[in-house]
């Protein structure tokens, strides 16, 4: 199609202002352009505006069922408060909370009851302003914790998040890099499908 | 708020062999597929009713647009032999 058009063209024209085969690269055919440009426009949003992390690794992933080899391993059953994890009932492990949000991370260690023994946030640590709420500053604050966890012989957890933020996953690798033993995982974010009413929208 | 849920029985994944990424990452993967976490980052902001409706309207029509196309894909896609792909597993 390009040669035809260059045929076309009168090579005077080509001459005076580009040469020929960018005025075949300028022509796109009509039906493709549209979604073409949008594609282009997509791509530089994508660009401009990067997609915030909020620590959700793995939300969009879909493996081919990996779940179902070993189910009974992975979720809890109505034993396992009483399973024995290094001779200590699952329900007798101190937990360690982690409340994430965007612009910080604080991680509390508490005894099983719950009464709280160790706390550290990002804003502790150092980190001031937005450089708290990055995943990095989540990490150092794990380690931080996980550290002092220790030395006060706390060397296994039950791991309690909530809410998303950048230092949701890096939160844990920390605490992991400081050498505690995690048994589980567990998600207890507040959501509601009938909340009041939140706060109005962001004007950007 | 009250938690109705029993703690560390809901919404847990126990860690396997050490394997703390791999729960969290489970655990990441079955709330987005329940749209715990869709619902979660809704409600951090107040969504007007205009808004609402367009969102459930694009909804329908992307829930339409793949049931048709993953009906047309196994349309396209449908064969009749015993052994639909020989030599593969």
């Amino acid at each position: 199609m390009f040669h035809q058009l260059k045929n076309i063209l009168s090579p005077n024209l080509i001459k005076t202002k580009w040469p020929a085969f960018n005025i075949a690269e300028k022509f796109r055919s009509i039906h493709l352009s549209q979604t073409y440009c949008k594609l282009k426009e997509e791509r530089r949003a994508a660009r401009i505006n990067p997609k915030i992390d909020d620590g959700t690794e793995g939300e969009k992933q879909f493996g081919i069922d990996s779940l179902s080899l070993k189910r009974e391993e992975l979720f809890p059953s109505e034993d396992t408060p009483n399973k024995l994890f290094k001779n200590i009932p699952f329900n007798q492990i101190p937990i360690c909370n982690i409340k994430v949000s965007k612009n910080n991370t604080i991680i509390t260690i508490t005894d099983a009851k719950g009464v709280v023994r160790l706390l550290r946030s990002c804003g502790v640590e150092g980190f001031k302003n937005t450089r708290k709420g990055t995943n990095i500053a989540a990490q150092a604050t794990a380690i931080t914790i996980g550290s002092n966890a220790l030395n006060k012989g706390y060397s296994m957890l039950r791991v309690r998040l909530s809410g998303l933020g950048p230092g949701r996953m890096s939160a844990l690798k920390g605490l992991q890099m400081a050498g505690l033993d995690i048994i589980s995982v567990t998600d207890n974010t507040p959501v509601s499908w009938n909340p009041p009413r939140p706060r109005k929208q962001r004007r950007l | 708020m009250p938690n109705r849920h029993i703690p560390f029985l809901a919404r847990t994944v126990l860690v396997r062999n050490g394997n703390v990424d791999e729960a969290a990452r489970i655990l990441n993967r079955i709330l987005g597929k329940e749209g715990i976490l869709d619902q979660y980052r809704r409600t951090r902001y107040y969504e007007k009713p205009s808004q609402q409706r367009r969102r459930i309207n694009y909804e329908k029509c992307k829930a339409i647009y793949n049931e048709d196309m993953t009906r047309k894909m196994q349309f396209i896609m449908r064969k009749n032999r015993a052994d639909p792909f020989p030599g593969c597993i």
